[in-house]
């Protein structure tokens, strides 16, 4: 059996990624780097790694009981079958992305993954501001299908840091948009910063991890638009940069609603989409963006323009050139 | 002496946290946007809360923060986080004490901390965040 763990060599080309970046920062956009915030979002992935280390057995000894009920068996060698490699690359982005779709929208998941979002920036080092609270969420679960059809765990494990791997480039404004053959199928800078953007029209979009097509299949693709500025965070913006209260703001939060609420909404609190609340003063996502398309007007409002300011291949000249997807 | 993997790992990585923030503070980036003109509140205040219309709005001397009321009387609380604005619809929890040309004023919450702008008349500003009612709604 191979034991290799992808992320673990790639944690060096991370370092000097973000390097390269940061001088592409002080020559074109020294806004897009904040001291404070790369510190904490640095901070995010090193307590990322040691609780993985910690609670990532769980999850591994799930996994190999799951394997004794497979459907399949690829035999003794199965590193050896080629091309369930490339099947189970493609069905754990599959999973991925429910697994994220999830993350966004049931608050139990959300309140784990809210940290990887909770950065008003986005630059390479976001894509390391990775949960320390996942392992208390199950979303491993979602792969548990791919043990059963026979896919072995570590071959899921191997295919799993390599989609994570090709995420963390997505996570920059240094790059407007790829070939339009590949905006078309890959995730993309482009695509990811949808996702990471906090305006009405994007929020709750592009959950894809590496391929975009599962958001074009299940209706949730939005592209980016060129006259729009991109916010990035969450609705309700941190404020503070301390790493504790950021790691765990939403679990205090939704803990104490769940407290607090009559007990018929108290599931509800764990189970529904955040901003849900009973009583009907906060607001969910797609609470905003029905406001927001009210406002708006409703005809044709993907074509339309919101607030006019700079989009960031405007605001950053290294990254125009190319067409939309 | 043996030392565990994890724990190597774990020193290397922080070394390297240390290094990117120190080298981010370095070469000095981030800036320190502020508040200048109607238009900077307007896109703020939009920012913090879609639809969020200032009506009236206090800013403050250093131009770090920021009040703003829509016609709802709604106040909105703008302030520099990093390099960034943040900011939250005041609600009961909020407080406000005006002492001369300066106003400190509190969400409520207490990891967002207090605020302190130096405005001309704060007194009318931390009267009607005293007065406010309504559950906070950012």
């Amino acid at each position: 059996m191979p034991d290799f763990n992808p992320t673990q060599y790639a944690v060096p080309l991370f370092v000097i990624a973000v390097l390269i970046e940061m001088i592409w920062a002080k020559l074109r956009a020294p806004e897009a780097y904040e001291p404070k915030d790369t510190l904490i979002s640095l901070s995010f992935g090193l307590g990322s790694t040691i609780a993985g280390a910690l609670l990532g057995g769980f999850a591994l000894a799930v996994f190999i009981e799951a394997y004794q009920y497979r459907l399949f068996d690829f035999g003794l060698q199965w590193w050896a079958v080629w091309w369930a490699w490339p099947v189970c690359f493609v069905l754990d982005d599959l999973a991925y992305y429910w697994v994220h779709r999830a993350g966004h929208r049931i608050r139990w998941m959300w309140a784990a993954h809210v940290n990887h979002h909770s950065s008003q920036h986005y630059n390479l080092s976001t894509a390391l501001r990775q949960s320390w609270t996942g392992a208390l969420t199950f979303g491993f679960l979602f792969a548990v299908p791919l043990v059963l059809l026979g896919f072995h765990p570590a071959m899921i494990a191997i295919c799993s840091g390599f989609n994570l791997i090709y995420q963390f480039w997505i996570h920059t404004e240094a790059i407007k948009r790829m070939p339009r053959w590949f905006e078309a199928v890959m995730n993309t800078p482009s695509h990811h910063r949808v996702h990471h953007a906090t305006n009405p029209r994007y929020l709750d979009r592009n959950y894809a991890g590496v391929f975009i097509v599962w958001d074009k299949l299940f209706g949730t693709f939005e592209p980016e638009v060129d006259d729009e500025a991109i916010r990035y965070g969450i609705v309700k913006q941190l404020g503070s940069f301390n790493l504790l209260w950021a790691v765990f703001h939403e679990w205090i939060g939704m803990l104490s609603d769940i407290w607090r609420a009559p007990l018929r909404h108290k599931l509800s609190y764990l189970l529904r989409e955040p901003g849900w609340s009973h009583d009907g003063s906060r607001e969910t996502s797609d609470m905003i963006r029905a406001r927001w398309k009210s406002r708006m007007g409703q005809a044709h409002i993907g074509d339309e323009v919101a607030p006019a300011t700079a989009s960031v291949s405007t605001r950053n000249p290294i990254a125009a050139g190319s067409e939309p997807a | 002496m043996d030392i565990p993997p994890l724990l190597l790992q774990t020193a290397g990585s922080l070394a390297a946290i240390l290094a990117l923030a120190g080298l981010a503070w370095w070469l000095k980036l981030g800036g320190a946007p502020v508040l200048v003109g109607d238009s900077d509140i307007r896109r703020v205040a939009g920012e913090v809360e879609d639809g969020f219309e200032p009506l009236d709005w206090a800013v403050s001397q250093d131009h770090t923060a920021a009040l703003a009321r829509d016609a709802e009387g709604r106040i909105m609380l703008i302030r520099l986080h990093g390099n960034r604005f943040a900011g939250r619809i005041l609600g009961t929890k909020a407080g406000a004490q005006a002492a001369g040309d300066t106003l400190t004023v509190g969400c409520g919450e207490t990891w967002f901390g207090k605020t302190r702008l130096i405005i001309a008349n704060p007194t009318p500003w931390a009267e009607a965040i005293n007065r406010i009612s309504e559950p906070c709604h950012a």
